[in-house]
């Protein structure tokens, strides 16, 4: 019965891994084929700002230039910060679907017969929400500051506007510059929010309906039964946490004393190193591990089927 | 003399039901072996343990490693296919190959483009627009593309129509199968694929009931189909179960001889399916 069997050794000469990189592209790629909304709706949002752009009506003309030049900072900055709005509620959903997708249509089992570690799984879901897509729309952002820019000195050239917007390179560097630094923050801050997305993903049979209804239902519940706000306080303290430290005794310029580069008033002013020696920012950022490692445990033994 | 599969006393409770009960079988390189079983049996839960997709008990080695620990590594070796519904509906065909050209480090390209040209099947194409005979040749395709050393199947072909069944086995054994090459495979259907089999596991309430390979079933048990007078005689010889058909009286008996029972009527090897159900229905317990 075994007259072949010494031709093979088990074990002998198990073929090497993939280089976990190609492996790791391969599967941040797989995140964007399957969840394709991450792909277009930030875009698709911008364009719609955009389009708003060509036609809204700009009265600008009877304020001094240098007012001027910092609305188009201004501007910039609240596209960015819509942008980032859209982005956060686009995440909240692909994070709360992106393992409980896998698990409902059983094709984790198709996954699961090629040799790709649950972490490695993991991680990637975890660095697109975390990395992949907010960094896109970071270079999304900084197009449609310059379309914007664009599309306001074309109006004015044709008489449509009647000046053109100020721009200033070194000042839209700066603001690139700034929005990094933020950005890195926002990611280390927000971390374990988006693993504790994930973990829940992995376990929940509706995890839209778990992210929503308990935490609904404490809300109402906790100030009725025991006369406190502490689950509102927590809520309140990881969306906005950081921003307050960052922003602790920062005072809104007056209108006739704008800054000459917002940008750079900002980075003198913003507290920086408190923010980033924030104890509760660095457990947050142990705790995302920790729920990144149940999230793994979880894909690796959670037996449905 | 080394196992691709050596299983010690696996046991797995799901709550109450044992699923796995001191499951224990080894499984040689080269064979195409037949884990049968009626549902609830463990035939799944058997699978999904070699295959590191559940905890258990007992001692497992596939390909000598341990599916527990070193799942990763054994993937790499190790193809599997549960039934057709696996394959995300939003894939294309080409993000399938090129996801797999991405992870696995033993996925030819060429080879699966090469199947897939055969077939209708095209590289625009969402497995949600193809039917699920083509999904099977896409799998099929994948798996084919993979330098593998064991192939794990689980009900490849349920709801698919007979055509579609025909040639995924004889792709199967004629275009994949090689000495080098294990196959493990469960199925409903075992009419149709019995001459596949190398080997046989029964297995039923988490227990191996028969472990044997297709030469020694010929030797061990007999169907002697004879009349219901002659029937009363036989009993004598204590078959383990016996069916009525037609008037005529089917009898299966373990480890008589040929010379023994040839008086009584009509003596064959049974078939695969109906030693199954013989075993099934006539084991004390069931």
């Amino acid at each position: 019965m075994n007259s072949i069997a010494d031709a093979i050794e088990p074990g002998a000469a198990v073929p090497r891994a993939m280089p976990s990189g190609t492996a790791l592209v391969t599967l941040l790629r797989r995140e964007f084929w399957e969840h394709r909304y991450l792909l277009w709706v930030p875009p698709a949002f911008v364009a719609l700002l955009l389009l708003l752009a060509m036609f809204a009506h700009v009265e600008i003309d009877d304020m001094p230039v240098r007012v001027q030049a910092a609305l188009t900072t201004l501007t910039q900055y609240l596209l960015t910060a819509v942008l980032f709005l859209i982005v956060v509620a686009v995440l909240a959903y692909y994070t709360l679907d992106c393992l409980h997708a896998e698990r409902k249509d059983r094709s984790i089992l198709f996954w699961k017969s090629l040799p790709v570690s649950d972490g490695l799984t993991v991680a990637a879901k975890f660095l697109v929400a975390l990395v992949v897509v907010p960094l896109g729309a970071v270079v999304l952002a900084l197009l449609g500051h310059l379309l914007f820019t664009a599309i306001l000195t074309v109006r004015a050239a044709f008489g449509g506007l009647p000046v053109a917007p100020v721009w200033d390179t070194l000042e839209w560097l700066r603001n690139v510059a700034l929005m990094l630094v933020l950005l890195l923050l926002a990611m280390l801050w927000y971390a374990p929010v988006i693993a504790a997305a994930l973990l829940l993903s992995g376990w929940a049979r509706k995890p839209f309906l778990w992210a929503t209804l308990p935490p609904l239902i404490v809300l109402i519940v906790e100030p009725i039964f025991f006369r406190t706000q502490y689950f509102w306080h927590f809520l309140q303290y990881r969306s906005q946490g950081i921003w307050e430290v960052l922003a602790r005794g920062i005072r809104m310029p007056k209108e006739d004393a704008v800054p000459h580069s917002i940008a750079s008033a900002l980075f003198a002013n913003l507290n920086w190193r408190a923010a980033l020696g924030d104890i509760d920012l660095w457990l947050g950022v142990l705790l995302a591990l920790a729920l990144l490692y149940a999230a793994t445990r979880l894909r690796r033994y959670h037996d449905e089927t | 003399m080394t196992a691709v599969i050596e299983a010690r006393q696996l046991t797995k409770s799901y709550g109450a039901t044992r699923a796995l009960d001191g499951v224990t079988f080894n499984v040689a390189p080269g064979r195409i072996v037949g884990l049968i079983g009626p549902n609830g049996a463990g035939k799944t839960t058997t699978l999904k343990a070699l295959l590191g997709l559940t905890p258990f008990d007992g001692e497992l080695r596939v390909l000598g490693l341990d599916p527990r620990r070193e799942r990763d590594a054994l993937m790499r070796e190790v193809c599997f296919m549960a039934d057709v519904a696996v394959l995300p509906r939003w894939l294309r065909v080409s993000q399938a190959l090129e996801f797999c050209a991405g992870v696995h480090p033993r996925f030819d390209r060429a080879v699966a483009s090469d199947f897939l040209r055969k077939t209708d099947i095209r590289l625009s194409s969402r497995v949600r627009e193809l039917s699920k005979g083509m999904v099977t040749q896409l799998h099929l395709a994948l798996i084919m593309a993979i330098d593998a050393r064991l192939l794990v199947l689980d009900e490849p072909t349920i709801g698919l129509d007979l055509l579609y069944r025909r040639k995924f086995y004889d792709t199967l054994v004629n275009d994949y199968f090689d000495k080098q090459r294990t196959i493990l495979l469960t199925t409903h259907q075992v009419e149709e694929v019995e001459n596949l089999f190398t080997d046989v596991i029964f297995i039923n309430h988490g227990k191996v009931a028969l472990d044997a390979s297709v030469e020694d079933l010929g030797q061990r048990y007999q169907q002697l189909t004879l009349s219901a007078e002659a029937a009363a005689r036989a009993r004598a010889l204590q078959p383990f179960y016996e069916r009525e058909l037609f008037g005529r009286v089917a009898m299966f008996f373990e480890g008589r001889s040929s010379a023994e029972l040839k008086p009584y009527g009509e003596l064959r090897t049974p078939t695969i399916a109906d030693l199954f159900v013989a075993k099934m229905q006539g084991s004390p317990g069931t």
